[in-house]
């Protein structure tokens, strides 16, 4: 039995190298069928994202060796490459590695931003085309089964996923930990700078239907405003209309500040001191830092936006170690099953060696009594059967119950010497 | 139905225990499963002390509400009631680990002095509408106690945003605004409550004026009533009117069950939660 996977990731190969394998979701079923056709109907799963290409792969009697170099040739042929020009970004695992590695790439331990949740969809969706297309065999189906309950172990019982990492995703962050929702709440956008429309976007997308836009020119100010159908406001009415905001976003090119203290005191003031959640990205900054001092107004600039996502990558970091040994206990709990698979050939092939002999030894004795009844015959056939039946229980008991315990291969190769087993 | 009662009643404890280390252990990992399992033992440790407070009723034929335990009992029962309540969203359940911890430290209080008043027969109380009023006492105590450490919770989340650091349990907790609605759901509903169950004691102190003597509005425990009642009206009436709200009224309602509990303290250490302090009853 061979469980493999070859692939090539961010930490082997360049951008340039990963486009040039990568399947896309029209190639991929045609890829898994001809991927198949090649490895004599193994199970079968290609994985492929932006950071990594990875093709998992079980056969019941191909050796590993075989497999890999079966897959290496399929990913050269189907991407009309030479195998030299990707071999060293390869990298190639075989039996319980595999196993680790996956769990490791679903739980997003292995990602390039550690405890993102994107690549668990990318894994679920790579082992749903493969099923669509009846490339998922048993083994391969309780790999991935058991990929996405540790994955999920993992996220809730870790601080893995916590904290966003890009500036534009910690601003919206914080507004989500201020506002309960952000559907009912209004963003005021002051300027047009490109992490400002990114941040903008961001709320946008998770919710955020009132826009307000201020800007120097009106024009940019209402293209803005009519692309986020929202609302333009001219930049003189800047004071007057801050306390319409919930969410306020300054990126403005202005020298000095735009916005004061008693410009949010106002503000709180009419709107019944509701929390004003101000994310300042300009630089120089545009709102005054003595806003920060005032009740219910959270002001962030770059640099204090830039100190959450620092936070957040330590604590990430810090829960790493924990997150592995969670992912090693299930990788060792499902190596167990798998090679306790590896005992059913040796289990057969045990029963047929002690038949055969017992056949043998049976004919010789039934010739040398050739007295017996008919009757007598059978008996004699019954009892070598259950003698040989008594005699197998319990090294079969004992073979998968020692299986789980210790090193299968050991096992299984000294029970093979003890009965005089061929491999199979 | 002794053994019953005692089982209960430090079986109960052993649950809030068990419950205040799994909310410690989401506190320190993030552990969501913890944080179930957290709430299923506050559940099973209000059901023993149900069983407690059931049991005491028969053994004595009369509601357990006087003494220190009882009076314990049916604060951590009312507050865990309705914290299973509040924590019914799942977007405010991390709240447990500020609700859970305190309510066991009064459990262990309880647990301490319960060898005194478990096995003691309750006094008994003279008439109905006195049992509701001290059923209504702990339940809006209840409620001010969990405004309380749901005050504590929003001003953990605003330092946090404040100085900019927002890992480790920032992220579990609900948002400032959610945290806000709570406090003020539970300041809403203890007001009223609180109100009420003053009329009604001080109705019938008034016709039982005999029992506790004729100076009983001059008792302590009485003239401070008026004071929590102004407390929590302009509480309550800030934040409706929109004048209170955020950080101020997180400290303000902290401060005032501070106050609240300092002061019951203080009053029976001194001795001084009778009625008939300043003269004996006729």
């Amino acid at each position: 039995m061979s469980l493999v996977v070859v692939g090539l990731s961010h930490h082997t190969s360049s951008v340039e190298l990963r486009e040039r394998l990568a399947f896309t979701a029209q190639t991929l079923p045609g890829a898994l069928l001809e991927l198949r056709k090649r490895l004599d109907k193994a199970g079968v799963v290609i994985l492929s994202t932006c950071n990594r290409v990875e093709v998992y792969a079980h056969h019941a009697a191909m050796p590993e060796k075989e497999v890999c170099q079966k897959i290496r040739a399929f990913l050269a042929d189907w991407h009309h490459l030479a195998e030299e020009e990707f071999r060293a970004a390869l990298y190639e695992q075989e039996g319980a590695e595999v196993v680790g590695h996956l769990f490791r790439v679903a739980s997003s331990l292995d990602s390039m931003v550690v405890g993102e949740t994107q690549i668990l969809g990318q894994v679920h969706d790579a082992y749903l085309a493969s099923q669509s297309e009846q490339a998922a065999d048993k083994v391969i189906h309780s790999l991935f089964q058991k990929a996405f309950s540790v994955a999920k172990s993992v996220r809730s019982q870790s601080s893995i996923g916590e904290g966003k990492v890009s500036v534009s995703s910690v601003a919206v962050d914080l507004a989500v930990s201020i506002f309960m929702e952000l559907a009912n709440k209004t963003v005021m956008v002051v300027g047009s700078g490109e992490v400002g429309e990114l941040t903008l976007k961001s709320l946008v997308s998770r919710g955020v239907r009132n826009v307000l836009v201020v800007n120097r020119s009106a024009e940019r100010a209402k293209a803005l405003a009519d692309a986020y159908n929202g609302e333009a406001v001219a930049f003189a009415d800047l004071q007057e209309c801050l306390h319409r905001a919930d969410i306020v976003l300054t990126s403005t090119a202005a020298p000095g500040f735009i916005l004061h203290a008693p410009d949010f005191e106002r503000a709180l003031r009419l709107r019944s001191q509701e929390p004003v959640f101000v994310i300042d990205i300009a630089v120089p900054r545009d709102v005054d830092p003595a806003s920060a001092e005032l009740d219910n107004v959270y002001l962030y600039n770059v640099d204090d936006l830039e100190q959450v996502v620092n936070e957040h990558i330590v604590a990430r970091r810090k829960e790493i170690e924990q997150c592995m040994a969670m992912v090693e206990r299930s990788v060792e709990q499902f190596a167990r099953w798998l090679y306790s698979l590896a005992a059913d050939p040796t289990i057969a092939s045990m029963a047929k060696e002690l038949d055969t002999i017992r056949e043998r030894e049976l004919e010789k004795t039934l010739v040398a009594l050739p007295d017996l009844t008919e009757k007598e015959r059978e008996d004699v056939r019954y009892l070598t059967q259950r003698i040989v039946k008594n005699i197998l229980q319990n090294p079969m008991t004992q073979l998968k119950q020692e299986i789980r315990h210790h090193d299968p291969h050991t096992v299984i190769h000294l029970v093979k010497r003890l009965f005089g087993l061929k491999d199979t | 139905m002794w053994l019953i009662m005692d089982v209960a009643f430090y079986a109960g404890i052993l649950f809030y225990v068990g419950a205040a280390l799994m909310a410690l252990r989401h506190l320190r990992s993030a552990n969501g499963e913890a944080l179930d399992l957290g709430l299923r033992l506050s559940t099973a440790g209000a059901a023993c002390l149900a069983v407690t407070f059931v049991c005491r009723w028969a053994v004595f034929h009369r509601p357990p509400m006087t003494t220190m335990t009882d009076s314990l009992n049916l604060l951590i029962l009312f507050a865990t009631l309705v914290m299973l309540w509040v924590l019914r969203k799942a977007a405010v359940r991390a709240l447990m680990c500020f609700y859970v911890p305190p309510l066991t430290l009064l459990c262990l209080i309880n647990a301490g002095v319960a060898h005194r008043y478990l096995h003691q027969a309750p006094r008994p109380l003279p008439s109905a509408p006195l049992m509701v009023h001290v059923g209504l006492v702990f339940l809006s105590y209840a409620m001010f106690f969990l405004a309380s450490m749901t005050s504590g919770a929003y001003i953990f989340q605003t330092r946090h945003l404040k100085r900019h650091h927002t890992s480790g349990l920032f992220h579990r907790l609900p948002s400032l605004e959610e945290l806000d609605r709570t406090l003020s759901g539970l300041v809403s509903l203890g007001y009223p409550f609180f109100v009420v169950t003053l009329i009604l004691g001080m109705l019938w102190a008034w016709f039982e004026r005999d029992l506790l003597g004729t100076h009983w509005w001059l008792a302590p425990k009485v003239l401070s009533s008026p004071l929590m009642v102004a407390f929590y009206a302009l509480a309550f009436h800030a934040r409706r009117s929109g004048r209170l709200r955020g950080p101020k009224l997180a400290y303000f309602v902290f401060i005032g069950f501070s106050s609240l509990l300092l002061m019951y303290v203080a009053l029976t250490l001194m001795n001084l939660r009778a009625y008939n302090f300043w003269g004996t009853p006729t």
